[in-house]
């Protein structure tokens, strides 16, 4: 299903040179300007309080990182579901012969208009990791993968869990994932050392920022002195993707007895 | 409440089952005073919309059914119920043996579902590309695939804008690859609601004919698709379906065929004269409603007036130069019907 739908983003793309270029030239300003601010305080102050200025940059490579592997594979408003759900388009999914979790699995994969970001995020992490010199051993790799799988899941997680709300109020939830998933990319590439704790546990819970970047990123460049510290982050995506899932099936069932009375008609993945 | 005995669909003749189906919305009540917007909040008031009330239908394989009823009367609601959209809150629904609900993934692959104001064409795609993207999805056999292609390109005429990009397309062209994208996996249902809305005469005559067409077991499989249609223009139904189910506040109020109907709800005629002298003449039952030219309009009631004795009032009153009686419009006929339930008329 994957290859599908690269292709016809790859069809998309090369519809005409004006747009191949003016497409890449607008993603490459959009995504310096979306890490430029934590990159020019890791480069002038040399780190930001007890990250050096390349756990910084790492920290800022990992999260933009997730933000490429969510834009890549969610795209098409299936990251901002409470979009898809208060304009009435789940409809869309229903009337398909699969899975409702496989459509929303494959449905927004555009991996070559919006992997412009997944490049920025892997070039920037490969570059901290040289200069920290960090020993890429099979196991650390691993963990690499592991932890920003769950740093992903997260995020889509927490965006199903408050999107639900937009099958009871379809209206004024609409747009509640956008934010809450703008939030996240705003804060996610910042370390959180040194909040006071209350502040803390809030950005590891209600609004679970520091699993997107900081918290792996600990782990991964052993800053925690936990040896259970890179196994965090999955436990937490595992308990919020519980929770995302619970809702969204209640909501779905919610949705099938109401239906919607609202729908948005230029395109339904729009 | 207790699921209704049913037929095996999957087996029978019969492809489409309703039996007992409810189906109630609730609607929140707003208050536009301020004292109430705020009381609202704590203590909110809904009302019950009763969309679908005992709901019992049968759709034999190859027929093609209108659904009509006011807006509101609850067409869209069954469509979506049949489509895996909306669950009923009580009865029994089986298309082809499938509950649409509990069977979704595997049901949605026998059926074909447009909705007239909403496209499933991929918008900053060329038609070509919604196509391609059915075919994966659907898991379409290739050679189901080019057949249908083939069937549907030809039959809407799809090769002229096959490759244009489906936002730029006129909603008549839309429409047409809607309904080729709808068929393309070749279903043996069509649920269309609304597929001629806002669609001009020429576009309407070519999506009409294209139904029709399709119901002919000589296209495609060689299988009569079952069509399920809901639209406001009767003159639209009455040249596609043979059967008419209207529905009304959420009830069947009438089964059968369009001249039942029309027989069961009215019995007037229409009756035109043209005389040379230009004078109407003047009868006891027939009301005039129009006089140009020397060409007059009458309106009787069948059950009450033989023709024959009008005709012979008129010729004893003045030379008769031509004679044409017509049954009311089926449009006409529906609107009173319409304006009976809405009890304006009695």
């Amino acid at each position: 299903m994957w290859r599908l739908y690269a292709r016809m983003d790859f069809l998309m793309l090369t519809r005409s040179m004006r747009l191949f270029l003016t497409w890449y030239l607008s993603d490459t300003l959009l995504n310096v300007a979306a890490v430029a601010a934590a990159f020019l305080l890791a480069e002038r102050f040399d780190g930001i309080g007890p990250w050096s200025k390349y756990q910084v940059l790492f920290l800022l490579g990992y999260s933009t990182l997730v933000r490429g592997v969510l834009e890549t594979f969610f795209s098409y408003n299936v990251l901002y579901i409470s979009r898809r759900i208060g304009r009435g388009q789940l409809d869309h999914i229903l009337i398909q012969p699969q899975p409702i979790w496989m459509t929303l699995l494959t449905e927004g994969f555009l991996p070559l208009s919006l992997s412009g970001v997944l490049m920025l995020g892997l070039g920037l992490t490969a570059w901290a990791g040289l200069n920290l010199g960090l020993s890429l051993s099979p196991a650390w790799l691993a963990l690499f993968a592991l932890n920003l799988a769950a740093s992903c899941a997260v995020v889509v997680a927490f965006s199903y869990l408050w999107g639900s709300l937009a099958f009871w109020a379809p209206r004024a939830a609409e747009e509640i994932s956008t934010p809450l998933v703008y939030m996240v990319y705003s804060l996610k590439a910042f370390p959180l050392d040194g909040l006071p704790l209350p502040m803390l546990g809030g950005l590891l819970s209600i609004v679970p920022i520091g699993f997107v970047a900081w918290f792996p990123c600990r782990a991964l460049l052993g800053l925690d002195d936990s040896p259970l510290g890179g196994f965090i982050t999955p436990l937490a995506a595992l308990a919020l993707g519980a929770l995302a899932i619970w809702a969204f099936s209640k909501g779905l069932k919610q949705y099938g007895r109401t239906g919607s009375q609202r729908y948005h008609p230029l395109g339904h993945r729009s | 409440m207790a699921a209704p005995a049913h037929s095996d669909t999957t087996r029978s003749d019969i492809v489409v089952e309703l039996a007992g189906v409810y189906k109630t919305f609730r609607q929140r009540q707003r208050s536009e005073k301020l004292s109430e917007a705020l009381s609202g909040l704590i203590h909110p008031r809904f009302r019950e919309v009763r969309a679908l009330q005992d709901i019992n239908l049968t759709i034999h394989r190859g027929e093609i059914v209108a659904y009509a009823g006011p807006n509101g009367a609850g067409k869209s609601t069954t469509v979506k119920l049949l489509s895996s959209v909306l669950s009923p809150d009580a009865g029994l629904i089986r298309v082809l043996g499938m509950d649409p609900i509990r069977d979704r993934a595997r049901y949605v692959n026998h059926i074909g579902v447009v909705f007239g104001q909403r496209t499933e064409l991929w918008w900053d795609h060329p038609v070509a590309a919604s196509f391609e993207w059915k075919r994966v999805v659907w898991d379409i056999p290739d050679e189901r695939y080019r057949r249908m292609l083939g069937v549907v390109t030809e039959l809407l005429g799809l090769g002229e804008f096959f490759n244009s990009l489906v936002r730029e397309l006129s909603l008549g062209q839309k429409m047409r690859a809607d309904l080729g994208l709808a068929l393309i996996h070749e279903p043996e249902i069509l649920f269309l609601d609304e597929p001629t809305i806002g669609l001009d005469v020429l576009a309407k005559r070519n999506v009409l004919q294209f139904i029709k067409d399709l119901n002919r077991p000589s296209t495609g499989s060689g299988q009569a698709v079952t069509v399920m249609v809901t639209s406001h223009d009767m003159s639209d139904l009455e040249q596609l379906a043979g059967r008419i189910v209207l529905i009304d506040k959420g009830r069947i109020a009438f089964d059968g065929d369009f001249e039942r109907l029309r027989s069961q709800f009215t019995s007037r005629r229409h009756l035109l004269i043209e005389t040379p002298d230009g004078v109407a003449p003047v009868f006891d039952h027939a009301a005039l409603v129009k006089s140009e030219a020397g060409r007059h309009e009458y309106i009787f009631d069948a059950a009450r007036v033989n023709i024959s004795d009008l005709l012979a009032q008129a010729a004893a009153q003045t030379p008769i130069l031509d004679v044409e009686t017509h049954r009311e419009s089926i449009d006409d006929v529906i609107a009173d019907i319409y304006e009976k339930w809405q009890g304006r008329k009695t």
